[in-house]
């Protein structure tokens, strides 16, 4: 395949800084390709911001970080207008979110306000600014974290709002082995540093295209849909996975067979995704959380139970 | 590995050995000849199977083996020209036509021997797996020894030379068998050497257990020998309404008669003798309606001095003629009682030994019986001729003792046999003309002779009413029989009487006077005749078998017609010994079968309800080895099956029907793809497991098929193919 070995680099690269942490690499790569974004959660300073930059470093992208604090304006995040008087007129000053690659730290630590205005803005595409409604250009891929231990004076995201990011991951600490490589690597020169562009915007925008036309076929999109129903039946979830989470893990899974240099997407495809790409859309009744069942063994069982599909026949 | 190539080619060679054993009585106990001939197609079988590989070839090497044998034996046209194909098919289609009409009797030997050569392949086959791949040995080791005491036990075959052989042979492959399971175990490299040690050792231990049990003391048997009670019991059990097959010969227990029989002539003893005699051993008083039995226990008296003071008939009364016999009864078939002509007066044994003898039934016996005996013995005879004038004339003034024990009958005798005899003799007026017209019944009106298929009756049947109305065939019991009824129901004492005919006379004759023969009788010699009561003569023997003729001397007395010695009878016997009246003096003789035992095989020949037990037990024994071999190569056969679906499917793009079938194999072989289990997961899974990559190469095919909507093409159909083909192999092995 025409990207495969750009893709294989970018993995190097960020593997380079982000040791023993090559399938969150992976993964945030895929939600990326997908044009989808990303909910971090994991406590600092395990190399969240480092993946992010690493990442925008290897795509010649633009990078921007927004840190949310309390304070924060919806206006520090999507820009305003000021008046010049020299020219007499208001000028738009563009806020971080314009960037190609934002990372959105410690996103839940900002008032509702605020977050909605970044939500809207990676739903829509644009934001509305004084009346004025600016689309925002792709490649456009936001990186937010969120800290799980911090309750006191934060505002967890809606869960509703939830699936707005294609994948929650968690980052984890690294095994001794490889923080012990990591103070190895950080002794003289941050790896950052080193790390060069693989590929142009451009380059990023035409696999995104060449991913979107990904071959899907009839019976994984059954299997898909198989799935995504499964989660909706069961006695234990309130909410299940909405259709837009069926589309989201045929777009992920889509672009996961493209990192796999892959023609067509297979059911494994579409099984190694789905705890990423399902487990934060589903919302499970009081009780069952009661009887201390998480959405991450609920969707384990799903995937035993529904199974692949092994006959042509869609129907038989 | 050498080891262990030369300790399997040792096996087998072993093997062989014991098989031999199973072919070596064929010759004895069976009608089989030429049975090398099956012997050296057993050895290229078993060569086949060990040195060839090539399944096409071994079958091929059978095969064109099997095809010499049957032109060998029966085939006269040359090779492969075409009258000899046109004479193979019109065997095949001739005896499988009578398969299909369940005709087994007239099935030619060409057919059987080819289903024997059939039977032997298999066999052959069946233990080369055994004792190369397997190398499971006991069990055939264990069924040789059971084979050869059966045979031993119920047929002339003497197995203890096979025994010792059997012995020497299985417990040498014994030994070798755990050498081999050791070598396994220890996964040792042993070389040749080791394995010659090993060998050694073995054969100088059973070398040594053989010399020690063979020449060891043995005790006596400390069970009454069972054999005789089987016998007769098999008799009554026998195979259903079709009777037992038996062997002919004598026998003591004539209580239940019928039943076919097979040729037995081996020899049961020799006999010097003036003519052509006939051979009395017993005679016996009380019908029962299935046969024959003895109305007192026997009574034995010392015989003094030689004298035997025993006379059938009235010397006073008869001519006689001084004649002296010699008899040597033949070692391997001892007769444990003496056989005798008519008119025996002086018995001289080679031996001193002591003779007695039951006056009632005219039975001799030495001392010991059976084993002195094999030296012979001198009988003295007066061979009387009866006149036909003195017997026409002879009164019916039967003693009480005689009327009471030899007219006896069963009460359930039907009344149509008595109606039959009146009938027959209503027109003659004395006793001699009754008793002739009697014997002269048989052969005028149709019956036959026959020696198979003979029923035996059962239920409330009587054994002369089927006889005589209902089968009108059989041998001499069912003749004698039916005589000694008749006439008993016309009140004319007769009584039943078994031994031997004469014998033939043997091709190479010792110098002997004129009229002096050496004669040879053997089992098919067994007879039983009848003898009839007439007041002043004493007995007279009478021969009613069809086919027979009537050993005693009758002649017309010369005031009559000059036909001075007319011989009634065709008989060109002149040595007639003449029963006197003996009211007891009996042996009992004729041909009492001795049983056949089921396991000897190959007696096609007689026919009968019989042979066709033994065609279906061959038959059954070839679906039973079929299905052995079809259990041992189930693995193969599922191998065949599912790669020619495989090729069959995948030549008409049948990808998907050959995937899901591959998956359905797996499953039954253990490998199940669990639910949710993504097809690469689960080839993987297969692959680790049968060690193979062959799965997972064919799953990213389908995944290109099912997930892609892409189909294969021509190149990759091929490897394909391939691909299911070397996974069958190796799922099903």
């Amino acid at each position: 395949m025409e990207y495969q070995k750009e893709v294989s680099q970018i993995l190097q690269n960020i593997e380079k800084v982000m040791i023993g942490k090559q399938r969150e690499v992976m993964l945030s790569l895929v939600a990326l390709l997908a044009d989808g974004h990303v909910l971090l959660e994991d406590v600092p300073g395990v190399g969240k911001t480092m993946m992010v930059r690493s990442l925008s470093k290897s795509l010649d992208c633009e990078f921007k970080r927004i840190q949310f604090t309390p304070d924060l304006l919806p206006s520090d995040v999507t820009g305003v207008s000021i008046y010049n008087p020299k020219d007499m007129a208001f000028e738009f000053r563009r806020g971080p979110i314009f960037g190609d690659i934002i990372l959105a730290d410690e996103i839940n630590r900002t008032s509702p306000k605020t977050q909605s205005a970044l939500l809207e803005a990676m739903e829509e595409m644009n934001v509305t600014i004084d009346g004025m409604t600016k689309s925002l250009k792709k490649p456009f891929f936001v990186m937010a974290t969120q800290n799980p231990v911090d309750y006191e004076g934060t505002y967890p995201l809606p869960e509703a709002q939830l699936d707005r990011f294609l994948m929650k991951l968690r980052m984890g600490y690294p095994n001794e082995a490889d923080e012990i490589e990591m103070l190895n690597r950080t002794d003289r020169t941050h790896p950052l540093d080193e790390i060069e562009p693989v590929i142009h915007r451009e380059q990023l925008l035409d696999m995104q295209k060449q991913i979107e036309g990904l071959y899907v076929d009839e019976t994984v999109k059954q299997y898909i849909v198989r799935l995504t129903a499964a989660t909706r039946k069961s006695p234990y979830v309130q909410l299940g996975v909405s259709p837009r989470g069926s589309i989201a893990l045929m777009k992920a899974a889509k672009a996961y067979a493209f990192v796999q240099n892959r023609e067509f997407v297979i059911p494994d495809d579409v099984m190694y995704l789905a705890p990423y790409v399902l487990t934060h859309r589903i919302i499970l009744r009081p009780e069952a959380r009661y009887e201390g069942i998480i959405p991450s063994h609920l969707l384990k069982t799903i995937l035993e139970e529904v199974d692949v599909p092994v006959r042509r026949e869609l129907h038989g | 590995m050498k080891a262990r190539n030369t300790a399997t080619f040792i096996m087998l060679v072993a093997g062989f050995l014991l098989f031999w054993e199973w072919l070596r009585p064929l010759e004895q106990v069976t009608d089989t000849d030429g049975s090398y001939l099956f012997v050296l197609f057993t050895v290229i079988c078993f060569l086949t199977s060990y040195f060839i590989k090539n399944g096409l070839g071994k079958f091929s090497i059978k095969f064109t083996a099997m095809l010499l044998m049957l032109d060998y034996l029966f085939l006269d046209a040359r090779l492969f020209s075409g009258p000899w194909l046109q004479q193979l098919q019109m065997e095949l289609t001739f005896n499988i036509d009578l398969i299909w009409q369940n005709n087994w009797v007239m099935m030619t030997s060409f057919f059987r021997s080819l289903l024997f050569l059939v039977v032997l392949w298999l066999m052959s086959y069946l233990l080369h797996y055994w004792f190369t791949i397997s190398n499971k040995f006991f069990l055939f080791v264990v069924l040789t020894i059971i084979y050869l005491a059966v045979l031993d036990t119920f047929t002339v075959y003497d197995a203890q030379m096979a025994m010792i052989r059997t012995f020497i042979v299985s417990f040498v492959v014994l030994g070798l068998n755990r050498y081999l399971k050791l070598m396994e175990q220890s996964e040792q490299k042993s070389d040749q050497r080791n394995l010659w040690q090993w060998m050694a050792l073995i054969i100088g231990v059973v070398a040594f257990a053989t010399i020690a049990g063979v020449y060891a003391p043995k005790l006596e048997p400390q069970w009454p020998d069972p054999v005789p009670f089987i016998q007769s019991n098999a008799d009554h059990i026998g195979f259903g309404s079709g009777g037992s097959v038996q062997q002919v010969g004598y026998g003591e227990d004539d209580s239940q008669l019928g039943g076919s029989f097979m040729q037995d002539d081996s020899l049961v003893f020799e006999a010097v003798a003036h003519d052509n005699v006939y051979w009395r051993i017993e005679s016996k008083d009380v019908y029962t309606g299935k046969g024959w039995e003895t109305s007192t226990d026997l009574n034995y008296e010392l015989i003094e001095d030689g004298q035997v003071d025993f006379d059938t008939f009235s010397a006073q009364q008869v001519d006689v003629e001084r004649h002296s016999a010699t008899v040597r009864p033949d070692p391997n078939n001892p007769l444990p009682r003496v056989v005798y002509p008519y008119g025996i007066a002086q018995l001289t044994s080679n031996n001193p030994e002591a003779f007695f003898i039951d006056r009632d039934y005219g039975v001799i016996e030495s001392e010991s019986s059976e084993q002195s005996m094999n030296n012979g013995y001198i009988i003295d005879y007066d061979a009387p001729s009866f006149s036909v004038n003195d017997l026409q004339q002879s009164s019916e003034n039967d003693e009480a003792a005689i009327r009471e024990r030899y007219l006896q009958l069963p009460d359930e005798l039907p009344e149509r046999v008595g109606d039959l005899a009146a009938e027959i003799t209503a027109e003659f007026d004395n006793r001699y003309d009754k008793a002739k017209a009697v014997e002269r019944y048989f052969a005028a009106n149709g019956f036959r002779y026959q020696t198979t298929d003979i029923p035996v009756p059962e239920g409330d049947t009587d054994y002369v009413d089927q006889f005589l109305f209902e089968t009108q065939v059989g041998y001499c019991d069912n003749y004698s029989t039916s005589m000694v009824v008749m006439l008993r129901t016309l009140d004319i004492p007769a009584r039943w009487v078994k031994g031997f005919t004469g014998g033939t006379e043997a091709l190479e004759q010792p110098p002997l006077p004129d009229n002096y023969s050496l004669y040879e009788v053997t089992n098919n010699n067994a007879h039983s005749w009848v003898e009839v009561y007439f007041p002043e003569t004493g007995w007279v023997a009478f021969e009613p078998t069809s086919g027979f003729s009537n050993p005693t001397d009758f002649y017309y007395e010369a005031t009559e017609d000059g036909a001075m010695e007319q011989e009634l009878d065709e008989e060109t016997n002149p040595n007639p010994e003449e029963e006197q009246q003996e009211e007891d003096q009996e042996t009992e003789e004729e041909e009492e079968p001795a049983q056949d035992s089921a396991a000897a095989g190959g007696n096609q020949e007689q026919g009968g309800w019989g042979g066709i037990l033994y065609l279906w037990l061959a038959v059954g024994l070839i679906v039973m080895i079929l299905g052995i071999i079809a259990y041992l190569k189930r693995h193969q056969i599922q191998n065949w099956y599912a790669i020619q679906r495989w090729q069959r499917l995948l030549d008409k793009a049948e990808m998907e029907k050959a995937y899901l079938y591959l998956l359905k194999c797996l499953d039954r072989k253990g490998y199940p793809r669990e639910t949710g289990q993504t097809l690469r997961k689960y080839a993987k899974e297969v692959d680790q497991q049968l060690e193979v990559t062959e799965m997972s190469e064919i799953t990213s095919i389908y995944e290109e098929y099912l997930y892609h909507n892409q189909t294969s093409n021509v190149s990759e159909q091929k490897r394909l193919q391939n691909l299911f083909k070397q996974l069958g192999h190796r799922i099903f092995t």
